[in-house]
């Protein structure tokens, strides 16, 4: 009797382990998503009501008396990026801080990097896989590719420069203001993209680097790169 | 371990079969809200960045 009760509750451990396992996996693969689709529908929407209520004149970039902007606030989204090589409607907030938490809602802004359009680095991390895949398709950038962000205020067009770039995740001099390995031979208006390598793994990290192409207020429409997507073919 | 809850599990196979049901849902529930977020961190999908680590 009591080999029986040991077998049958041995059994039922192993069936509800393997429960445990197919409910996790349903979380990693789906549940991440949906929770990442609603984080950054709540995080464009709030950006684009901030936006349309700041009032124009302020947006105005000339004014040579303009104060220094704010810092971004750690785990505020501050601005958008599209990257029409990842998908015409691929579209994602950009948040300060590379946090677990704050990467669960969109891409992540390496805090101490330069800040969107300034010279130095504008660094950023995204999930390769799980919370939305945002650079599922990563290694499919090109150079010449456009990579384009919006604070609200002004449009970025930043143009790769190189394949993406495999290195090992201690190598942070890959996102240093002239990055190393990236062929930039001295200071400039950089953009770095990093995500993880292999797809589920954790033992390397791919690295986009580019360039500040070209900048246009708000007022002026959509960038060419978006508005024709595969006119950036290089 | 079951046939122990469904044993001590009131009313007859109907009620007991309900309560079942809400107790399996509220162990889901608990997995996806508490656990499971836990437990994502420690795998290496996270691992997103470059740093000194």
């Amino acid at each position: 009797m009591t080999v029986r009760l040991f077998v049958r509750t041995l059994s039922e451990l192993c069936i509800t382990v393997g429960a445990l396992i197919v409910l996790f996996v349903v979380y990693v693969l789906y549940w991440t998503g949906v929770q990442a689709g609603s984080a950054t529908a709540g995080q464009l929407d709030g950006l684009q009501r901030a936006w349309a209520q700041r009032p124009v004149e302020a947006a105005a970039p000339a004014e040579p008396a303009a104060p220094a902007p704010a810092p971004y606030a750690d785990g505020k989204g501050f601005a958008v990026m599209y990257v029409p090589r990842l998908g015409q409607d691929w579209e994602w907030p950009v948040l300060e801080g590379t946090r677990t938490d704050t990467l669960k809602k969109g891409l992540g802004h390496y805090a101490g990097t330069a800040r969107l359009g300034e010279t130095g680095n504008f660094a950023v991390a995204g999930h390769r896989r799980t919370y939305g895949d945002p650079f599922k398709d990563f290694p499919r950038l090109r150079p010449g590719d456009a990579v384009v962000l919006t604070d609200g205020t002004t449009w970025f067009t930043y143009r790769v420069d190189r394949a993406p770039y495999r290195t090992v995740p201690t190598d942070t001099a890959v996102i240093d203001p002239v990055p190393r390995r990236s062929g930039f031979d001295g200071p400039g208006r950089y953009l770095t993209l990093t995500t993880c390598d292999p797809e589920w793994g954790s033992s390397h990290r791919l690295i986009v680097w580019a360039h500040l192409d070209a900048t246009q207020p708000v007022t002026a429409g959509r960038p060419r790169a978006l508005r024709r997507p595969q006119a950036s073919d290089g | 371990m079951y046939g122990w809850i469904w044993r001590h599990l009131p009313g007859n196979a109907w009620v007991k079969a309900l309560i079942s049901v809400v107790l399996v849902l509220a162990v889901v529930y608990v997995l996806f809200q508490y656990v499971f977020p836990w437990a994502e961190p420690l795998l290496p999908f996270n691992d997103v960045t470059v740093d000194g680590q």
